[in-house]
């Protein structure tokens, strides 16, 4: 099905999408390090497009030919897909696994790129980052390659809609408890809290349309995150990461509360328990200043 | 006797203008005396009236009839009529047959009298064709042993032992777990009565175990069942108590110096029971047992017994053996237990029960004394919320209705609510009140009344307060529009009712089917809601689909009736059309075949290693399917044997095949159907020569190919919807799968697709039948007589060195 | 029309395609392109699309029913089980948006799809607050893609001219550049300063060859290349 074998390093292409290049630029960073140090070959595409996901509320077909195209792109270089977005990853998922399925819709969608050099086939597969630690680094290299487990450190995760939604779809994990991210974060010796309604939404999709909305939503998760007594939540899509940080500030000044919750992407966390330095992994991109809580992860942490 | 001469008498009937408004009668009646054998013609105006049916008795007695042929409307209708007709003369009623050329011609070609009598000639052509070699039948009789066992002890099993029993008739009333009574039992209250029900059910239960025609066998397994209606044998296994039922009294008093408690199923786990111990006080019979699981084997329970010697740690199981004449099957119900779905937090949060676990607290006998109280902190709760449909009317877990759920939800919001009144408030989420029978909506106004309040909404999520452990319930309350979190300090999850575990294992031992719910499969869901395809064997309860205690006793009595229908007679007459091998062509004496046996979907065919295969002829109900399965063409069907219907198929292509269209049309459904066509006068092209068959199943290839080999336009095999409406449960599917395979060789030769039809037609789809005969007739003609006989002529050679090895 | 008062004047578009639902939001009077979530302004609008009334709120007249309505959604993917939905309101229980908005139901919203209240529900505004979470679709008891089904209904809308202008904004970019945001050269510059790969070009030519025929130019009103 594709080239890359387990063998030498796995090779994904990796798709960064449109958000993250122009405003979350901390979590390709921290993947690119956290990555490479475990073993697998991000390949760069020449050319991308948006997944389509934004306009599909607005022309269903437009999205799924602009779906298509990349997923055609890695389907030129016998390359599985690595999205850091599971906005991007969920939507090429879906409309790989439909395309592969549907005869009818890929007659459709390839008459599209009749003039073109691209053809759909169907011979690749789309992971989000998430996916692809779990299933090709594993768990267990992961737990190999921490060097300080960051066990003084209370941490929640808020893994947001896309990575396993919808469970048809996407197929990943149980979207009504869901257990990878949790195991994973819980590799790097942090201790993983619970709190109420942690799978909910944050709210982000809705904005432009209505951000009082979205930041109630998301006020709500972070009154929960901080009654469950975690001291950071974790996130691993680049629209939570800006409900949650970006806007903190705006949440604290609207609703007059105070949160001071610092939110990492998970290959910050990730980082941090492989032994790289602060610096190394964007820390300071987070406008919600981690300092404290990454100085007192360090001071407690058990070194391997 | 079929070496005698056939002199055949063909009647031919106006039935009024239905048919001779039509046919031209009299060319019909002169045609007919042209064939070979038939002796005697005449024609009626209603041949199964009184004048009608005298004049064939009359002529076979005058003109010495061995066949009789009669010309009218379809066999469906009166074929049993002309039978007796024939047997009150003396002739054996199998010598008769039938020409439908009413609903398969006069009604439905009334535009072209010319060719619905060329049609209604050739019909009757393919009636003396099969009549020549027609066979005499008789019915077969097997004896009855006039016991009856009834699997399952629940109020349906009560029900129907004690019918049987009052009957005059020996009951075996044999119960998987130590004691009668079922879920009934468990209960609290019944609705809409509020019955207490152990006290409604606890006399039934000592009636059942003093009545002198019941013997209950507790605490024993169905290991399996051999035999046919009439004639069962079934093998039990006793499970060891430990305890010699002859030996105790009931009295207790091991239970009372026994060290050990261990969680009672009983009391769904909330409650405990000594490792000697009655599941329950009421329990009948009344025997202890002993858990082995939990018994430390202190023998004090030995010496609180003392002189009755009733323990005996040596016991073992005992298999025994019971011959019945008549089974029913009243297995009952499970229920779900939601630990799979976290969304209600069952099994995670102390606070959230099922129903089933709620009648055990509120129960006065329970665990808790009656007292409803929180698994938390023990504390009653001020709020509970009764949640419906949590399993229930979901594709992603059971898709059915579980029936009794609204109703029991008002029972127990009633009972909260008449035993705390104000202390207490209940509410009850749903989609809709289901409160379909007596007495039902009236219990659903009583709950109004006291102030149980109604939220119309599914329930998303149930989610806990990590300290309080209080619950709060998210619903969109519907008739408000806006989403809600309503707290509950206890939340009642009304789940699912389920078929129990070894329904599977119950219904391969019986030979009876289950449907897509996984509930056992009534013959027919109208008209025969107890019987099973098993003769003899009857279904009552909730084993069939859920349904509350009014419905399951009476479907247990009505169980009951249909078992002394059999039990009541000395002997049981079974219809001749069975299957039967030639040992001496059977194969499976020297190499291991018994596709047959294999293939039977009544697993009526025997065949043992090194012997020819054998049918169970009381088993046998009929269908062929083994026929047209066998390799060696070793088995034959009786009335419906390979010689007759290849000497219908010759009949009908024997003038301009090219332009006929031959059809092999299953009883129960696609001849029906084209009944139905008929009846309902929709007016197709007079193309078909139908062949009736009981099941499609019994439709040959090697009909198929002579078809094909004798020139035929095109071939249709008529059945059964796919997958459950098959008559035969599964002759259909085996057709399928026979065609699909024999389709592709046929294209492969050269023939066009759309010569060789396999359609699902049932007894209603009349209009679908003529659909597609006009949709075959068209595509036959623009495929024309020239290619068609081009293609046959290429096919014959082959056809011909194919069916040269067939046996004639 | 008597009784529809619904809040923020929507003014569903006649024949010029290019106008749109007038939803004021925080982002479209910024001079920089709408992003996704930054306090640019800092400003919230005082009324956001789904503060007006509930679009069921006056009664219904029978013109506005079309009773075929359903059977067109059912032909597309994503709607096919429209007719299977009981109203049992689970979608809307847990909807993360429902909770926090006076008027968005989604329950609702298939409502009127089922029954074919065409004008009611493609120019509501709320249509345009799912957050396409999908909770609602993997719960759902009957196999409603409840989601697809507010897609569909959002692309029926849009095709009529009705849709936010963020959405105007995103699919603007994506024909300009091939993805939803236009990032500034300095963004592009500071890759390589931190030792980032450059990043991958967008091909708008090839983008806009596609949008010309799926329609999606049509959509957003434009004739032809930007």
């Amino acid at each position: 099905m594709t080239t890359s074998e387990k063998s030498s390093n796995p090779k994904f292409l990796l798709f960064l999408g449109c958000a993250i290049p122009y405003r979350v630029s901390s979590y390709e960073i921290a993947t690119r390090k956290v990555l490479g140090k475990l073993g697998i070959e991000l390949v760069e595409m020449p050319e991308y497009n948006c997944c389509g996901l934004p306009i599909d509320p607005i022309n269903h077909e437009m999205m799924l030919v602009l779906a298509a195209r990349n997923l055609c792109m890695a389907e030129q270089r016998g390359l599985n897909i690595v999205a850091l977005c599971p906005g991007c990853a969920g939507t090429l998922r879906k409309v790989n696994k439909k395309l592969k399925e549907d005869k009818e819709l890929r007659g459709k969608i390839n008459g599209y790129f009749k003039d073109t050099e691209i053809e759909f086939k169907g011979s690749i597969e789309v992971k989000h980052l998430v996916q692809l630690l779990a299933e090709d680094v594993g768990i267990d290299k992961i737990k190999g390659a921490v060097k300080r487990r960051l066990a003084g450190l209370r941490v929640a995760e808020h893994e947001g809609c896309h990575v396993t939604r919808p469970a048809e779809g996407v197929g990943f994990d149980d979207p009504e408890d869901p257990q990878i991210l949790r195991e994973l974060i819980e590799a790097t010796g942090a201790k993983y809290v619970e709190y109420t309604d942690r799978t909910a939404c944050c709210g982000a999709p809705i904005v432009g349309v209505n951000d009082k909305i979205t930041l109630q939503l998301a006020r709500e998760k972070l009154v929960h995150v901080k009654e469950a007594g975690a001291q950071a939540l974790i996130t691993v899509c680049p629209f939570c990461h800006m409900t949650f940080d970006t806007n903190q500030p705006r949440i604290e000044r609207m609703f007059n509360e105070t949160f001071k919750i610092p939110i990492l992407h998970y290959p910050q966390l990730l980082g941090l328990a492989m032994g790289f330095p602060s610096e190394e992994l964007a820390l300071k991109e987070l406008r919600v200043d981690p300092t404290a809580v990454v100085s007192q992860m360090l001071e407690k942490r058990e070194d391997n | 006797m079929a070496a005698e001469k056939p002199r055949i008498g063909v009647f031919v009937c106006h039935c009024g203008l239905n048919i001779a408004g039509v046919i031209d009668i009299k060319e019909v009646t002169e045609y007919a005396k042209t064939l070979p054998d038939v002796v005697y013609t005449k024609d009626n105006r209603y041949t199964c009236a009184d004048p009608g049916q005298d004049e064939i008795r009359k002529a076979i007695k005058e003109h010495n009839l061995n066949r009789v042929v009669v010309a009218a409307c379809s066999p469906r209708m009166h074929e049993p009529t002309f039978r007796k007709t024939s047997a009150d003369a003396g002739l054996n009623p199998y010598f008769f047959e039938m020409a439908n050329i009413r609903e398969f011609s006069s009604w439905c070609h009334p535009s072209t009298p010319k060719e619905a009598t060329e049609k209604a000639k050739q019909l009757i052509k393919m009636a003396i064709a099969k009549a020549r070699l027609l066979q005499p039948l008789k019915e077969i009789e097997v004896p009855v042993t006039s016991k009856a066992l009834v699997i399952g002890g629940g109020i349906a099993g009560i029900n129907s032992a004690l019918d049987l029993a009052e009957m005059g008739f020996k009951v075996y009333l044999l119960e998987k777990t130590e004691s009668i009574g079922g879920h009934m039992a468990q209960l609290d209250k019944t609705f809409p009565t509020l019955d207490c029900s152990i006290c409604i059910e606890g006399p039934k239960m000592v009636d059942v175990g003093r009545h002198p025609n019941i013997e209950i066998i507790s605490y024993a397994d169905l290991i399996s069942v051999s035999g046919f209606v009439g004639n069962f044998k079934a093998k039990i296994k006793k499970n060891p108590r430990y305890v010699i039922q002859e030996n105790c009294t009931g009295c207790g008093e091991c239970k009372e110096v026994c060290p050990i408690e261990y969680p009672n199923d009983w009391d769904m786990q909330m409650g405990v029971r000594k490792a000697i111990s009655v599941p329950f006080e009421q329990a009948v019979p009344l025997v202890y047992t002993i858990n082995l699981d939990h018994c430390i084997e202190c023998y004090k329970c030995m010496d609180a017994c003392g002189a009755r010697q009733a323990i005996s740690f040596g016991q073992e199981p005992e298999e025994i053996e019971l011959e019945v004449g008549t089974i029913i099957v009243a297995t009952g119900f499970d229920i779900y237990l939601p630990y799979d779905d976290p969304l209600y937090g069952y099994g995670r949060y102390d606070n959230v029960i099922t129903a089933l676990e709620f009648e055990r607290l509120i129960l006065a006998a329970g665990p808790t004394g009656g007292k409803v109280i929180r698994g938390s902190d023990g504390k009653k709760p001020h709020t509970i919320a009764f949640i419906q449909c949590v399993g229930s009317r979901n594709l992603k877990k059971y898709e059915y209705c579980s029936g009794f759920c609204c109703m029991y939800a008002l029972k127990n919001a009633i009972l909260l609510k008449e035993k705390y009144k104000d202390e207490v408030e209940v509410s009850i989420l749903y989609m809709d009140m289901r409160t379909h029978f007596k007495g039902y909506e009236e219990f659903y106004r009583r709950a109004r009344d006291l102030g149980i309040t109604f939220i119309r909404g599914r329930v998303s999520h149930v989610l806990e307060e990590a300290e309080t452990k209080d619950l709060v319930v998210r619903a969109e309350d519907m008739t408000l529009g806006q989403p809600i979190e309503l707290p509950a300090e206890m939340v009642v999850l009304c789940t699912a009712a389920i078929p129990k575990p070894d329904a599977g294992d119950m219904a391969r031992i019986l030979n009876i089917s289950r449907g897509t719910d996984g509930f056992f499969m009534e013959s027919h869901p109208k008209l025969k809601p107890i019987d099973t395809p098993a003769d003899g064997v009857f279904v009552a309860g909730a084993c069939q689909a859920p349904k509350d205690i009014p419905y399951s006793v009476s479907q247990g009595s009505g169980a009951a009736a249909r078992a002394a229908t059999i039990l009541s007679k000395e002997k049981w007459k079974i219809e001749p059309i069975v299957a039967v091998v030639d040992p001496e062509r059977c194969r499976n004496t020297n190499v291991k075949c018994g596709i047959c046996a294999e293939r039977c979907p009544y697993g009526a065919i025997e065949a043992l290693e090194k012997q020819p295969a054998r049918v169970v002829t009381a088993m046998c109900h009929g269908c062929g399917t083994c026929v047209a399965e066998c390799p060696a063409d070793a088995i034959t069907q009786k009335h419906f044997t390979d010689e007759q219907i290849f000497a219908q198929v010759r009949a009908a292509l024997e003038d301009d095949p090219a332009g006929k269209i031959l059809g092999f049309l299953c009883n129960w459904c696609c001849y029906a159907g084209a009944d139905l066509a008929g009846t309902s006068r929709f007016e197709y092209p007079p193309l078909i020569r139908p062949i009736r068959v009981m099941c499609s199943g019994r439709v040959d290839r090697d009909f198929v190919l002579e078809a094909f080999r004798l020139g035929a336009g095109m071939v249709l095999v008529g059945a059964c919807h796919l997958p459950y409406d098959c008559h035969y449960i599964s002759g259909n599917w085996k057709m399928k799968a026979r065609m699909d395979a024999l389709a592709p060789m046929l294209q492969k030769l050269g023939l066009s697709p759309q010569r060789f039809r396999v359609e699902y037609v049932s007894a209603a789809e009349g209009l679908k039948f003529a659909e597609v005969m006009k949709e075959m007739a068209a595509q036959l003609e623009e495929l024309g007589p020239e290619q068609i006989k081009a293609e046959n002529a290429k096919l014959k050679p082959i056809l011909d060195r194919m069916l040269s090895k067939k046996q004639q | 029309m008597a009784g529809n008062r619904s809040g923020p004047s929507l003014k569903p578009s006649g024949k010029d395609t290019s106008k749109t639902l007038e939803i004021p939001s925080a982002t479209n009077q910024s001079t920089q392109p709408p992003m996704p979530l930054q306090g640019v302004g800092g400003h919230l609008s005082e009324r956001s699309a789904g503060d007006s009334m509930p679009t069921v709120s006056s009664p219904i007249q029978a013109h506005e029913f079309d009773l075929h309505f359903k059977y067109e959604i059912a032909k597309m993917h994503g709607g096919e089980k429209l007719k299977q939905c009981f109203q049992c309101g689970t979608c809307t229980s847990d909807c993360p948006v429902a909770r926090f908005s006076d008027s968005y139901r989604p329950r609702q919203i298939i409502r009127m799809a089922q029954l074919g209240l065409k004008k009611r529900v493609l120019s509501s505004d709320t249509l345009w607050l799912c957050a396409s979470c999908f909770t609602c679709t993997d719960r759902c008891p009957q196999d409603v893609e409840v989601a697809s089904v507010i897609r569909i209904l959002r692309n029926a809308a849009a095709e009529q001219g009705l849709l936010p202008s963020i959405f105007k904004e995103l699919g603007s970019n994506i024909l300009e550049t091939g993805i939803a945001y236009r990032i500034p050269e300095l963004r592009l510059k500071k890759r390589e300063q931190i030792g980032l790969p450059p990043l991958p070009k967008g091909n708008a030519k090839a983008v806009v060859g596609l949008a010309k025929a799926v329609g999606f130019l049509k959509t957003l009103g434009r004739r032809g290349e930007p």
